[in-house]
């Protein structure tokens, strides 16, 4: 599984696992640790305790070190009842007085820490007839008549009891550190499984919703995922005006379609009992209305076209100057080539763009100078200039412009002016779209003696930019 | 290599003489691997119905029983361990601290059970020792010699008894020789130190001249004849075998405190056949083996449930004054120290043996 599709509670119960065991670990290595000094410190002292009874019995008759061991010096030590246990007396010579003589070795300290060790036992584990031992040595000085010297006793046990005590030390640390991990581990799982309980129902609320449902989530949510619930919310509120907008969209184009078709129809009907006086008329009208049709057609083309590039963004370098004529070129009729003038002091614009969004929007922008601008006197002009940050294009007629009040509704789609002369509407909004995914923008002026000035800024390095 | 024969010969007939004091009891079917040698310090006879009944429980093992002296069996079993030919598959014995001391030294297995854990605390150790009965050390008088005269109950009165009149008491009085018994010499130190008239005792024995003895039997037999009158002691169980068959002895329980021992086994870790040493063991620590025990082998069960005639429980209804059990644990090695028993000795030996 992917990490970043692994469940939250995964993830978690997981992290909290690995640290619950770590800490487990951590302490049943320190309940180790104290276990067995603790079982060490209490043991030794039963040890050392035995050997100085031992110590104290020592005596010298006749010029022999004697040891009465006490009954109590071994019976003490069952205390650990199941544990073997060794003693040996060690005379000023290095030689066994009594007890064991083979026990583990044993250096006796340096003279200086003699006195040090005087009434102290010392302790040491060693292994002695296949079982672990704990010895603990007690010194004892001998000056008497006829001895002199140290006098060593050592006494030592098994370490079952230690090993059992430890044990039960360790165990009775670490059951209930187990015990309240495993209860905090389910605690954590059951708030968490409390915490996504809101996902799931908004989760459930969406998926039994009927597709044309686009009413916000309501669901309370907590904080952290509520920006979540905010973006859902949002995108729900824009798909819903984008479903708006393509309805009215596609309603209206099915209206302005049906317009020229119905009058060529009807004009294709009185024509089949024409004169031929009457048909020609009748064909000439049919051709304008076809041709009405046909420029519709262009601009829904264009406009889906746009729609389409300013989704998928394919950006590349390209010149303006040639995308301005080529406008031309494609737009405007041979016969009309000299209605449009081209002024610009650039031989070439360089800009990153997309070519085929950027041709529609000239294409649509001198179409609309010639259809709704045109006068014999003066020619449609192009101008390309650079300014501080982008190009500055304009297209200028000596049409009737634009009132104020009616520039921004222009932009809609399928805007007519108040008069009813109707273009496909689509042109300016295509324009707009187009720029606008170029990061520019596209204002209208009413030019002085007559006309409008559409005016596009296209700044560059325009790939930056997210309309 | 004739050398070599030679020695391979001396061996067979040391072998051949030694078996010679075994009692067998051959199994049909038997192999080398279900052959069950026992080093005992009680009389065959008293296990003899033990080990038949076991034999019977489990067809096709053959025990090798061998009765040893307490200090023969624990020099006997290390010999052959030194030797490199451990022989005994369990050893029984009523010297408990010499059974400690080879618990203690490592030469045991651990046998564990249910029947081992429902015997009574002080009975085992580290589940290596276990003690098999509960035999209290009695006083033993011999009835004619008292003619109607009140026994002694406790060592209070016996010294007072023996000091009123030590005349005629000199000889009568008979005791294990400590030297030579471990029995004695365990009893005796746990009354040395349990006792604070243990000196007057031992020095009243002694100016009565106390004959010691290194077996039970030997006692009796004397007590039985009248040779002796006064037995101090001694463990009740072969007493109680031979009053029941009609001698004139009775029995009584030290009313100051009455030390109990106990036959103790001990499995070990070098038993050839180790198989059937836990089987063997886990039958005398059976309800069953208990029974057995007691009831044919005059030997008391130690488990108070075993519904047998001389149990646990009948000795204790017996006992008037306080039961002492010898604990099995390392105390007992106190008196196995070499210094502590050669001062205790020479003390035992000067009292004893001062006015012989």
């Amino acid at each position: 599984m992917k990490l970043s599709t692994l469940s939250l509670r995964a993830r978690i119960a997981g992290m909290l696992g690995l640290l619950f065991m770590a800490g487990t670990i951590a302490l049943v290595f320190a309940a180790q640790v104290y276990g067995r000094l603790a079982a060490d410190k209490s043991y030794d002292r039963l040890l050392a305790g035995s050997a100085l009874s031992i110590a104290e019995t020592l005596s010298i008759d006749r010029g022999t070190l004697q040891v009465d061991l006490p009954y109590a010096a071994l019976d003490m030590l069952s205390a650990a009842p199941e544990d073997r246990v060794f003693y040996r007396v060690i005379g000023p010579g290095s030689d066994t007085i009594t007890g064991y003589d083979d026990l583990p070795g044993w250096q006796p300290p340096s003279r200086h820490n003699r006195l040090i060790a005087l009434d102290s036992a010392r302790f040491f584990d060693a292994a002695y007839r296949g079982e672990a031992v704990r010895f603990a040595v007690l010194g004892r000085e001998i000056a008497e008549p006829g001895m002199r010297g140290w006098v060593w006793v050592q006494v030592g046990h098994t370490r079952r009891a230690r090993d059992d005590l430890t044990r039960e030390l360790v165990l009775g640390a670490v059951a209930p550190i187990t015990l309240i991990t495993l209860l905090a581990l389910s605690v954590v799982m059951l708030g968490i499984s409390r915490a996504l309980r809101p996902l799931q129902r908004v989760g459930q609320d969406l998926a039994i919703r009927l597709p044309e449902d686009l009413q916000p989530v309501v669901e309370p949510v907590p904080r952290e995922v509520a920006p979540l619930i905010d973006a859902i919310n949002g995108f729900m509120r824009r798909l819903s005006c984008s479903i708006k907008a393509l309805q009215a969209f596609i309603g209206e184009a099915a209206h302005q379609m049906r317009t020229p078709l119905a009058s060529l129809y009807a004009q294709a009907h009185v024509a089949i009992n024409e004169d031929p006086e009457g048909m020609r008329r009748s064909v000439a009208a049919i051709e304008r209305n076809a041709a009405k049709l046909s420029r519709l057609l262009d601009q829904l083309l264009s406009d889906a076209t746009v729609t389409h590039r300013s989704d998928v963004r394919v950006f590349e370098p390209c010149d303006l100057l040639e995308l301005v004529h080529e406008a031309i070129n494609e737009g405007v009729p041979h016969s009309r080539r000299w209605s449009v003038a081209v002024s610009t002091e650039l031989d070439v614009a360089p800009f990153v763009g997309d070519t085929l969004m950027l041709g529609e929007a000239m294409k649509n922008l001198i179409d609309n100078a010639l259809k709704y601008g045109f006068s014999a006197q003066e020619p449609v002009v192009v101008s390309l200039q650079t300014e501080a940050n982008g190009y500055l294009i304009t297209v200028t007629d000596r049409g009737p412009g634009i009132p104020a009040s009616q520039r921004e509704k222009v932009f809609e789609r399928f805007a007519r002016d108040d008069k009813g002369v109707s273009g496909a509407g689509l042109g300016l909004a295509i324009v707009r779209r187009a720029v606008a995914s170029h990061g520019g923008e596209v204002s209208l002026d009413n030019r002085v003696g007559g006309g409008l000035t559409v005016t596009v800024r296209l700044p560059w390095r325009a790939q930056n930019s997210h309309p | 290599m004739i050398r070599h024969l030679r020695t391979l010969l001396v061996c067979a007939v040391l072998a051949a003489a030694s078996d010679a004091l075994a009692e067998n009891y051959p199994a049909v079917g038997a192999t080398v691997s279900s052959h069950l040698t026992i080093y005992s310090t009680t009389d065959t006879a008293a296990f003899q119905a033990a080990i038949r009944h076991f034999q019977r429980l489990n067809p096709g093992i053959a025990v090798r029983y061998k009765e040893l002296e307490s200090n023969e069996l624990y020099e006997q079993f290390l010999a052959d361990l030194t030797r490199g030919q451990p022989k005994a598959d369990l050893l029984l014995s009523s010297a408990m601290d010499l059974q400690v001391k080879l618990v203690n030294d490592g030469y045991a297995a651990s046998h564990v059970s249910p029947s081992a854990r429902m015997l009574p605390s002080w009975a085992r150790w580290r589940d290596q020792a276990f003690g098999l009965t509960f035999e209290p050390a009695v006083m033993v008088f011999n009835i004619d010699a008292f003619a109607g005269r009140a026994l002694p109950q406790t060592r209070g009165e016996l010294i007072e008894l023996v000091r009123r009149d030590a005349a005629a008491w000199r000889g009568r009085i008979g005791t294990y020789d400590i030297a030579n018994s471990s029995v004695g010499y365990l009893l005796a130190s746990q009354d040395a130190r349990q006792s604070s008239e243990y000196g007057a005792l031992l020095e009243t024995m002694g100016s009565a001249a106390v004959k010691v003895e290194r077996r039970t039997g030997d006692l009796l037999a004397q007590l039985e004849t009248g040779d002796l009158a006064i037995g101090y002691n001694l463990l009740g169980s072969y007493a109680q075998s031979r009053i029941a068959s009609g001698a004139p002895l009775a029995i009584v329980y030290p009313r100051d405190y009455t030390l109990v021992v106990t036959r103790t086994a001990v499995l070990p870790a070098s038993a050839p056949n180790p198989a059937g040493a836990h089987r063997f063991l886990e039958y005398l620590l059976s309800i069953e083996g208990q029974r057995t025990l007691a009831n044919n082998g005059g030997l008391p069960a130690i488990r108070s449930e075993a519904p047998a005639q001389h149990t646990q429980r009948g000795i204790i209804d017996a006992a008037v004054g306080p039961l002492r059990p010898v604990v099995l644990g390392p105390g007992l090695l106190v008196y196995l120290d070499t210094q502590k028993k050669r001062r205790f000795m020479d003390v035992w030996g000067g009292a004893v043996g001062a006015l012989d």
